[in-house]
This record gives structure tokens, C-alpha cells and sequence, in this order.
């Protein structure tokens, strides 16, 4: 009996999709450039199928890619030949909230933003707000560890998760709680990208919502001064809940779509957000004040509207500067901040020498650069051109110091930058904790980290700190 | 003063060792690491600390305090080393650290993670080896997010102790042991 005659006869009516129009909305996430159909798409209702569904997979050796919302950024969810897309969108129950313990048991399908929703009656909320919250469900912010534009104050997706229920491909339940003692099991899954096992069931930390928030908005005549006014402001003591830079570029396009009075005639922008006690606020945004001596212009929230709109410029960034071209290209980059100013000129030079426009957003407060590459995929050779200039982008981060990616994920998108990031016996150490996990290789097999095999071929040289690995070799 | 090449050469060659801070433990079956110490890379505006495992907490605290700053976690003894902290410790510790250079039972030198604060590049293993008790590698480098002072002692309070194990959680500890350290050479 084929795989899908056994999914369907094993599961309820309308749970297995299968057919090309129907499996269509599959095809990608949000890495919609690269596309493959699959064999079939599962859309479970609770655990008891999803274990019917890894056990038929196991036993037909398909590879299964598991899928939350489907916006991933880096391909994380894009279905493998012939594989089955275990859609967990259906399980979006709330199971339980725990206010007194500001936590919140729920099923990975529920979305970022609704779990913030549910528990507003309390005065708390969920901390990470990656900018697709709207949509992106909670069981793939945990297997991303998603980020957003508060994680210097409020952390990743990481330090906001209390327990995680897994079901490994073997269909052992697995309960990771921050109470274990022993490895750091829970934080391993934090960001596994589906390779290790699926998520069931997720116990969030809920924050209180902060008595005041401001939001400060300062022009700059340079990139340099404004990087410098990120820097002061840390070394004065303060940790802003958001602290975001924006070029020109993306200053401009932001403000002509969104309208949030933005200085159009600034090099960068600074967006400092403090939040807390009110005292504490005040006090803070006093010094912030006098901390930006060098910006031609400011701005300080009046309202929660106004805060409000001053961060949708920010936050429409995407779909600001998309307007301006066919198609962009994010990428994720994370520095040192203290060579931001030194890697955004770099990055205008290669802009000029690969004649593709760039905007830059940065999230200033913890080194995660977006750079967004303009481009027209209906060009020939223009794509390919474009993830050329990423990977020098990339490889610009790597030399500083830094990471190929600091909240989209590696899936397929960044396979080859992390041949450039980790050498061979670093990749070998990520290959057998999946074999741990998954021994027969079924869970998104292929993604998140690249074969030894292909980052030969690639015949690039592993590259930390700008030193080559064992130097004492010789090089072929 | 210990060497990396120094600690590879003894893992290499040892075929039992035993990861420690006391300087009696003097013979061949121990890896003393409180030789290996210093603050590697530090400034203040990153927020970002990276030191050799054998830095004690109070060299830490002695130069982060210089600038205000301060170590985000709970200490219970300033003599301790910053290695033997994160061997012991749990999760309060390990949202913290944001990257490790380890040699594992190869001899190898490995580095995960960085010293930036976001970094999803491959598995988290700076964060699943807190709590290894030095049974899976000699951790000899660890970058650490640090907080301003005034900040950082809203997280130092005594985290509740650890008591759980996830069933099957040896299992996949046994499977993880052999993936650092192949052939058994961490006691």
C-alpha cells in the first residue's frame, strides 16, 4: 500500500491533501523563490495523529518536513522530493494560562500574536515579536528560536520558553523543561529547524506590560554618528526595549509608505524605545536625550499613537522598499556593533560593484543587520547575482566576528554561508547530534546544515576571525 | 599558563581525564583549568564578555565593575571559576552565554556559537553543553552577555534546584556523550 493509502486510511477525512492543486499552498514558505511540490501535506488535529503520521513515515522511510505558518525566511519549511508536509496550523489551542506563574501552556499551531491576545486581560504578554507575528505560530518561533526588535532587553525565543513537549521520529514523547537538571536539552531544540524532532506542546513565559513606554526618533548627518549615539547609550548603563537603525534607503521608502514623519533628509535614523516603571522611563529618556547630541533632528513619542506610528515606518520597512523593486532579497546577518560602520560602507561598495540597490535596517541593540538586496528574478542571472552579493555580505560578517544569521534560520537558503562560518569538524559535530535524534535522517533531512560533502565542492576555506584553521596545514 | 596546544596534546594522549579547578589535582588524569585564565575580548558597548574557562568570577566582576556592569546570573562563590560555573549550571546561566570554544574527546579545537548576542547558525551546543559537568569536552573559552549593573541583579537571585530528568533525557544524554567525546575519555 503506497504512503498516502496508508496516511489516509490511517487518518480522519480531509486530513491528508494531496493532488497539485490542492498541495500548491505548500510549495514554499516564505522563501518563495525556490518551490517543490510534495508528496502529500498532512494537516493533524492532535497529537495521537501526528504520531500515526511519523510512525507511517518511519516505517515507508519518507522524509516528513514539519511546517507552522509557513513565513519562514530561509526555507525552513520548503518541502523535500517526495516528502510529507506535517502542517501543524490546526492545533491553535490555548490549553491553559497560568497568570500567578506568568506562563501559558499551548499547542504549536497557535499564532505569536494571539497568545499576547489572550493573556492581555492579565496585563502580560508574550516578549518576542519577530515582525510576522501576526501570522508565524509559536512551534515555528521555537524551532527558528525567532528574535524580533526587543530581544536586547526581552531575549530570544529562547529564554522565553519554560517547556517543550517533542515527539521524536521514533514517536517517543519527550518533556524539556528549564526545572531539568543535566544538559541543556531544551535550549538544543530552541532553534533545530525541524531536524530533530516535532513539537507538540509549548510552555511560554509571559512578561508584564511595561507601565510607559517612549519612543525616541533621532535623525543623523552619518551612519558613524548614529552608530556612535547606539554605543553611548549602552556604555551609559541603559538597555533600551528596542534600538533600530535605518539608512537613507530605507528611511525614505518607509516614510512614502507609511507616513511616520521620519527625517527624510537624514543619512540614518535611530529608533529608541524605552519601557518600565515610569520613573525609571523618564529618568532614562533624560539622559538618552542629552546622549544624542549629534542628531539633526528628534523626536519623542507624545502618545501610544504616536509611538505607535513612528514604529510602523520601522516595521513596514519590508513591504516599503518591496514597493520600490520586483523583488528584494533579506538577509540576516549579525555583527559586532561596533563594525556597523564599517560594514554598511563595505556593503555600499558592493552595491556599486554588483549595481543592485540596497536598504539597510539594522536592529542596532543587538548587531542583527538586514540588508535588503533589490532585484528583478525576471532578469536572467540576476537572482543568482544577487545571492553572489549576500554570500559577500555574509562572509563580511563572518570576518567581523559574527553570524550568517541571527533570527531567520540557516534551512535551505544558507546552507553554503555555513560552510564559510563552521569548519568541517564543527559541521561533523551538528551531523551526529541529528543522527542522536533521527538516525535514519527523516526529519527535513538536508537542511539547516550542510554535507561535508557539498562545502567540499564549493572548494571554500573555513574562515573564523579572519584565521584560517589549523594554519600549520598546507593548502592544496 | 596553559596552552591550547598544550590541552589538545594531553587530551590526545590521556585516555582518562578528569576536568578540574584545584591546583593539588596535579597528575597526568587531571586537566587543571585554572591555569588557563583571562579576559580574551571585552567591550563594554557590546555588552558581550568572552574569557578563558579559568577566569575566577571575581577577576570578572573586578573588571566588568570598572564599567558598571555586571554578570546576569546567580554566583553562589566569587572564587569559582567561570568554567566550573558553566559545568554545573542551568538554564538561569545559560541565557547568558552566547558561544564556547571546546577541544572534545578528539583533541579537537571547536568553536559554537560567537560573541554576538543573536546567532541561529547550526545547533545550539554553547547552551546544551551548560551543565555537562566537563563530561563531554573541556570548554576553554566562553562568551557571556553581561548586563549593567543595576540590571544585571534583578537576575542574580538563587535559581529553585534542579530535580527533573526528562524520561528518556539519559538516553539522549548517553548519544550526546559519544558525540563529543567518542571514546570515553572524560570521567
Amino acid at each position: 500500500m503506497s504512503v498516502i493509502s496508508q496516511l489516509t486510511k490511517a487518518l480522519p477525512k480531509n486530513t491528508v491533501i494531496i493532488g497539485d492543486e490542492n498541495t500548491r499552498p505548500f510549495e514554499c514558505d516564505g522563501l518563495s523563490v525556490y518551490k517543490q511540490k510534495p508528496l502529500a501535506v498532512v494537516l493533524p488535529r492532535d497529537i495521537s495523529q501526528i504520531k500515526k503520521v511519523l510512525e507511517i513515515c518511519r516505517k515507508n522511510n519518507t522524509p516528513v518536513v514539519t511546517r507552522g505558518a509557513g513565513t519562514g525566511l530561509s526555507g525552513g519549511a520548503t518541502p523535500l522530493e517526495g516528502c510529507v508536509v506535517l502542517g501543524l496550523s490546526r492545533l491553535t489551542r490555548i490549553i491553559s494560562i497560568d497568570a500567578e506563574n506568568k506562563t501559558a501552556i499551548v499547542e504549536p499551531g497557535v499564532r505569536n500574536l494571539a497568545i499576547s491576545d489572550a493573556v492581555e486581560e492579565f496585563d502580560l504578554y508574550y516578549a518576542p515579536d519577530p515582525s510576522s507575528q501576526i501570522a508565524c505560530s509559536i512551534g515555528g518561533n521555537v524551532a527558528e528560536n525567532s528574535g524580533g526588535v526587543h530581544c536586547l532587553k526581552y531575549g530570544l525565543t529562547v529564554q522565553n520558553i519554560e517547556a517543550i513537549k517533542i515527539i521524536t521520529i521514533d514517536g517517543e514523547e519527550l518533556l524539556l523543561s528549564r526545572q531539568d537538571k543535566g544538559l541543556g536539552l531544551l535550549a538544543l531544540m530552541n532553534g533545530s529547524e525541524g531536524l530533530l524532532g516535532v513539537i507538540t506542546e509549548i510552555t511560554v513565559k509571559l512578561t508584564q506590560k511595561p507601565q510607559l513606554a517612549k519612543l525616541v526618533m533621532a535623525g543623523f548627518s552619518s551612519v558613524r554618528d548614529c552608530a556612535n549615539a547606539v554605543a553611548e547609550i549602552i556604555k551609559a548603563g541603559i538597555i533600551p526595549s528596542g534600538l533600530e537603525m535605518m539608512d537613507k534607503f530605507a528611511i525614505e521608502a518607509s516614510e512614502a509608505f507609511a507616513h511616520p514623519g521620519y527625517p527624510v533628509d537624514a543619512e540614518a535614523l535611530l529608533l529608541c524605545e524605552l519601557d518600565g516603571a515610569e520613573d525609571t522611563v523618564v529618568h532614562d529618556l533624560n539622559k538618552v536625550v542629552e546622549l544624542l547630541s549629534k542628531a539633526t533632528s528628534m523626536r519623542i513619542s507624545e502618545n501610544e499613537d504616536e509611538r505607535l506610528l513612528f514604529w510602523k515606518g520601522r516595521k513596514s520597512a519590508f513591504p516599503a522598499i518591496g514597493r520600490l523593486s520586483p523583488d528584494y532579497y533579506c538577509m540576516d546577518g549579525t555583527i559586532p556593533k561596533r563594525h556597523l560602520a564599517d560594514v554598511l560602507e563595505q556593503i555600499s561598495n558592493l552595491s556599486e560593484q554588483y549595481k543592485l540597490r540596497v536598504a539597510n535596517v539594522f536592529h542596532a541593540g543587538d548587531g542583527n543587520l538586514h540588508p535588503l538586496i533589490l532585484y528583478d528574478a525576471g532578469r536572467p542571472g540576476e537572482l543568482e547575482k544577487t545571492e553572489d552579493f549576500g554570500m559577500d555580505i555574509l562572509k563580511l560578517c563572518i570576518e567581523v566576528g559574527g553570524s550568517i544569521t541571527g533570527e531567520h534560520g540557516v534551512g535551505i537558503e544558507k546552507l553554503d554561508a555555513m560552510c564559510h562560518q563552521y569548519n568541517s569538524a564543527e559541521l561533523d559535530v551538528f551531523h551526529q547530534i541529528k543522527a542522536a535524534f533521527d538516525p535514519h535522517s527523516l526529519l527535513n533531512p538536508g537542511k539547516a546544515v550542510p554535507t561535508l560533502h557539498r562545502c567540499a565542492e564549493l572548494g571554500r576555506m573555513h574562515v573564523h576571525h579572519g584565521n584560517l584553521p589549523h594554519p600549520e596545514l598546507e593548502r592544496f | 599558563m596553559r596552552s591550547i596546544a598544550e590541552l589538545q596534546n594531553q587530551v590526545r594522549s590521556g585516555s582518562q581525564l578528569r576536568i578540574t579547578n584545584h591546583e593539588k589535582d596535579s597528575d597526568e588524569t587531571f586537566v587543571n583549568m585554572s591555569l588557563y585564565s583571562g579576559i580574551v575580548e571585552y567591550f563594554p558597548e557590546e555588552l558581550v564578555v568572552t574569557l578563558k574557562a579559568g577566569t575566577t568570577i571575581n577577576e570578572v566582576n573586578q573588571i566588568l565593575g570598572e564599567n558598571n556592569q555586571a554578570l546576569p546570573f546567580y554566583i553562589d562563590n566569587p572564587d569559582k571559576t567561570i568554567g566550573s560555573l558553566y559545568a554545573t549550571s542551568g538554564p538561569e546561566f545559560s541565557d547568558s552565554v552566547l558561544g564556547v570554544q571546546i577541544i572534545n574527546g578528539k583533541g579537537e579545537l571547536l568553536n559554537f556559537g560567537g560573541q554576538v548576542m543573536k546567532n541561529v547558525a547550526g545547533y545550539d551546543v554553547s547552551r546544551l553543553l551548560v551543565g555537562s559537568m566537563g563530561r563531554l569536552a573541556i570548554v576553554t573559552q566562553i562568551s557571556l552577555k553581561i548586563l549593567p549593573k543595576k540590571i544585571a541583579v534583578k537576575f542574580q537571585n538563587q535559581p529553585s534546584l534542579k530535580n527533573t530528568k526528562p524520561t528518556l533525557g539519559l538516553y539522549f544524554e548517553q548519544k550526546l556523550k559519544k558525540v563529543f567525546d567518542p571514546y570515553g575519555v572524560f570521567l
